[in-house]
């Protein structure tokens, strides 16, 4: 087999129980964290991960190795780990396609980061929605406990590591990282005023670490081929593979690994079959519903952070929704809208107030009842909201806004 | 120090400081709502963002500390439009009740639309109702259609009480402020909550309806009914709605003292100002006199001083006994130790305050007076006292302060004290202790007095009047100089006195 292939993470998904140990061990399983914890030291595998420049899966793209680069050194103070698998961006379905095929490259991904950075405790944050998925997670737990990759003296080396599940309770905000931070500690889920970072000030008021699910399953492939051979998979800058949860109005929805920087177009029309029903592309979100959509026209463009970022959108958490001709873009408006106002959390008068009252309008065009001036005002409310909050999701609530009234102005006053 | 500059001014801060609090000492205003000098910042009202040289977002003010060459402006065109929005969203939602609300006038909403914005609103979408009139524990009313959701309530709650009674519940536009398993507020620190709220969403059923916020005049003060002390502001207005007259105390609000009090103050102070009235020895004329021998303090001085000194050359030992109390200011304690023990050598000078009641563990002491430590440290004999021992040998009893009938009933001072042949009383008020002396004469609270206290904590604080006194009454202050005057033994020691100031500038 090529070696590069052992950098998809979906490699070996058709195997029957990958998600036990056993098979996954069998497939090369926990050779990266033998390696790491056995040959190199905790510098050694930043420095890996921080070559390899990879970019978070979770949303924002900050690179990993960077990240934990800030986690102050040299102490033996408490630090933690935080694996996001909140998966709350609508349109993303990645990080459970991962978490039950293979939890144990998560947990090996979760081992190399903990070791890297000193950390001897970490929680998996999961959507309280996948019961069945966190039950899973905890059965590889016991597992990797069981025969020594979890617990006191991993690998018989002097690096330990616990890994324990906790559920949310189905609120969106709680996959910003701060807010998470809030949810475990059993507050309620609002963003934090940054700075602090969590890095320097996170969970129980220690350096954390927050990483997507998709991010750390990265990193054994790094640490068992090296920087080098990641960055030749997908782009120099922007390397490694991106697992995209294509849904909408596909022939073929389902989650898609393609180097980073694969084309758009390609993605939608050969593997996911083309737009269904023989209908016609209308619009595309290519990163989750926080991205700003693109049109038909704008669809010939590459799926990395900084080309989605020229072409005015932006990759998020790779989730791509299509829209078809047949879908009237009142209904997405008010899907969008009603979206951000239902999960805003409230903290900041932007967000919250913004949010409803743009949903208010949606709702109404969407019933027919539109007024005069009403796209002039979602304009005027998103653009209040934009750049103006506490935490991102202001700018997820606007950005969708902002470019579905820009490039669908037309369509939304022509409603009544 | 940090050197930056705001609004083309230069100023300089301590390093950590933020940028709201930078430019509120250097006379800049940045309005916000959220925003509280108690509590660490929570940047969620974004009333507050400023614009800062160099970066491409407007950052919140009350969150950003100062950096050396900051450049900052709080005024500019693009903070204003933002501001703007800011209010145009809060007030979207908003009751628009200003007319029937208590805050108006002193509400930071109402002030920032009217300094920034007076833009018609434009929000065409049903208002949804929310609760009005939800009673909160400790007289408190919430109205939800007014809260902006600052948290200001909450955090109080959390970080100074500790006893986390409110919280916030739902989320989004629905998010809202209640009792976290309806248990209600119940502390002796509750009504700080609804002069912490920015808006009129917490309402004190203390004050509802009672006034105007634009009549009231704001003096300041100490709080008299503890030792501590707390700096307050005492809020008068003539009557209502502008009628002239006595100023009557409508509201007592707490004022920033850091050494003391901080911002707050307890509910004891707060809500304790009925003393000021409740049976008030005010006109001379009046339904007291009926059963009371009101006299004038001018009337009373040179009679009292005649007798004292007839006294002071009868025998050896002088047939007086004084009680004075920890009511009185430092000045006034001084002058009685001048006039009784100085000159008349007196030797029964006993002090008798209201009786301790329990501390709070926070501001509240167990002592309910406000000058304990000071009657200490000028050495007056602060222990328990009988009426027997004051009766004894006495043929003149003077009393300051209605504080004797906290300790016993007046029909048994009366009794103890029937052979004693002259009693006078010195006090504002009288509730049945005046039927046992010959003269009762109106004095002030200190409320209404220039003067200082010592606090439990040793500190000297002075203050002025707050209130005006009845017409009839005299400061003690006033009266201690007029009788050592009169009883001349050294007369050119009280020729200065013509204020409490003058009084402290002559003690040790
Ligand atoms: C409103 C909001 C929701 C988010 N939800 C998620 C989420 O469900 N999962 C996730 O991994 N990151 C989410 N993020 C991004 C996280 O804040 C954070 O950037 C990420 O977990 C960092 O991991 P990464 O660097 O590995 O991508 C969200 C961000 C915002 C603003
Ligand atoms: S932007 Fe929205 S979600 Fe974020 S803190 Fe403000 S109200 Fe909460």
């Amino acid at each position: 087999m090529n070696r590069e292939d052992e950098l998809f993470l979906t490699r070996d998904f058709g195997l029957d129980h990958l998600h036990r140990l056993e098979t996954y061990v069998s497939r090369g399983g926990y050779r990266a964290a033998a390696k790491a914890l056995k040959t190199m030291t905790p510098d050694a595998v930043l420095e890996e991960v921080k070559a390899a420049n990879l970019r978070g899966r979770g949303g924002a793209g900050f690179p990993a190795g960077i990240k934990w680069g800030f986690v102050p050194r040299g102490t033996d103070a408490l630090r933690y780990l935080c694996v996001n698998a909140d998966e709350g961006e609508p349109g993303t379905f990645k990080d459970r396609f991962l978490m039950s095929h293979n939890p144990h490259l998560l947990l090996e991904g979760a081992i190399l980061a903990s070791y890297a950075v000193g950390i001897r405790t970490a929680y998996v944050y999961i959507r309280g929605e996948y019961e069945s998925i966190a039950r899973r997670l905890e059965t590889a737990v016991s597992e990797a406990r069981a025969s020594g990759w979890l617990g006191d003296h991993i690998a018989g080396t002097g690096f330990g590591l616990e890994v324990f599940v906790h559920r949310g309770a189905g609120a969106y905000i709680c996959g910003e990282e701060t807010a998470l931070l809030e949810s475990l500690e059993g507050k309620r889920g609002h963003p934090r005023l940054k700075p602090p970072f969590p890095a320097s000030i996170g969970l129980f008021r220690c350096p954390t670490v927050i990483n997507n699910v998709e991010t750390l399953c990265h990193i054994p492939g790094i640490i068992r081929h090296g920087a080098e051979a990641f960055l030749k998979r997908g782009l120099p800058r922007d390397g490694g593979t991106r697992i995209f949860s294509v849904s909408g109005a596909v022939a073929r929805p389902g989650c898609y690994e393609l180097p980073t920087g694969s084309s758009l177009r390609e993605l939608i029309y050969e593997r996911a079959g083309g737009v269904r029903d023989g209908r016609k592309l209308k619009a595309v979100i290519p990163g989750g519903l926080s991205a700003p959509m693109l049109t038909e026209n704008e669809i010939d463009v590459r799926m990395d952070g900084d080309s989605l970022v020229e072409a005015g959108s932006m990759l998020g958490s790779g989730a791509v929704i299509v829209i078809d001709d047949e879908t009237p873009m009142t209904l997405v408006l008010e899907k969008i809208t009603k979206f951000y106002a239902h999960e805003s959390c409230g903290q900041c008068t932007p967000c919250r107030v913004g949010t409803a009252w743009m949903a208010r309008i949606a709702a109404r065009l969407r019933a027919g009842r539109r007024r005069n001036g009403d796209v002039d005002t979602l304009h005027r409310l998103a653009s209040g909201i934009k750049g103006r909050t506490l935490c991102p999701m202001g700018d997820a609530a606007a950005l969708p806004v902002l470019a579905l009234v820009a490039k669908f102005r037309d369509e939304l006053e022509r409603s009544s | 120090m940090v050197s930056l500059v705001i609004n083309g001014q230069r100023i300089s801060a301590a390093p950590g400081t933020t940028i709201l609090e930078a430019a509120r000492e250097a006379g800049i205003e940045i309005p916000h709502l959220c925003y509280h000098p108690a509590f660490p910042p929570v940047g969620t009202c974004r009333l507050c963002a400023v614009e800062i040289e160099g970066l491409p977002k407007l950052e919140p003010a009350c969150s950003t500390n100062v950096k050396e060459g900051m450049v900052v402006r709080t005024e500019s065109p693009r903070v204003v439009e933002a501001r703007r929005n800011v209010l145009e969203l809060l007030l979207a939602e908003h009751a628009m009740d200003c007319p029937i609300c208590d805050k108006a006038g002193e509400c930071r909403l109402q002030d920032t639309y009217q300094a920034y914005s007076l833009a018609p609103g434009v929000y065409a979408e049903d208002k949804t109702r929310r609760g009005k009139k939800i009673a909160l524990g400790g007289g408190l009313l919430l109205d939800r259609e007014r809260c902006v959701l600052c948290t200001r309530c909450v955090r109080f709650l959390e970080s100074v009480t500790k006893t986390s009674e409110l919280g916030v519940f739902e989320r989004g536009d629905r998010s809202e402020i209640g009792c976290v398993e309806g248990r209600l507020v119940d502390n002796n620190y509750s009504g700080c909550l609804a002069e912490i709220c920015p808006v009129g969403a917490i309402t004190d059923s203390d004050f509802r309806f009672k006034t105007r916020a634009w009549f009231l005049e704001a003096r300041e003060t100490i709080c008299p009914l503890c030792g501590r002390g707390c700096a307050v502001f005492l809020e008068s207005h003539p009557g209502f709605p502008r009628v002239p007259g006595t100023a009557k105390a409508y509201r007592v609000r707490s004022r920033r003292d850091e050494r003391v009090n901080g911002h707050w103050i307890c509910n004891v102070g707060r809500y304790g100002y009925g003393y000021l009235e409740k049976s008030r020895c005010r006109e001379l004329a009046g339904p007291l006199a009926k059963t009371l021998n009101l006299k004038a303090a001018t009337d009373v001085v040179a009679p009292l001083a005649a007798e004292l000194r007839a006294l002071k050359y009868k025998g050896r030992q002088t047939r007086v006994a004084v009680v004075l109390s920890d009511w009185l200011t430092n000045e006034e304690l001084f002058l009685a130790g001048a006039v009784f023990r100085r000159d008349l050598e007196i030797g029964r000078c006993h002090l008798v305050g209201p009786r301790d009641g329990s501390p709070d563990g926070m501001l509240l002491t167990a002592e309910r007076s406000p000058n304990r430590a000071g009657a200490k440290a000028l050495g007056f004999n602060t222990e328990e006292t009988t009426l027997e021992a004051l009766a004894r040998d006495t043929d003149l009893l003077i009393v300051f302060g209605p504080f004797l009938q906290d300790r016993f009933r007046p029909a048994d001072i009366a009794s103890a004290w029937a052979g004693v042949k002259t009693k006078v009383l010195f006090t504002p008020r009288d509730e049945g202790l005046g039927a046992a002396f010959d003269l009762v004469v109106p004095t002030v609270w200190p409320a209404e007095k220039d003067g200082s206290f010592t606090n439990c904590q040793g500190l000297i604080r002075s203050f002025s009047p707050a209130l005006a006194p009845p017409p009839s009454a005299v400061p003690e202050w006033r009266l201690l100089t007029a009788l050592g005057r009169a009883v001349g033994l050294n007369p050119s020691f009280y020729i200065p006195f013509r204020s409490a100031g003058d009084v402290r500038r002559a003690m040790p």
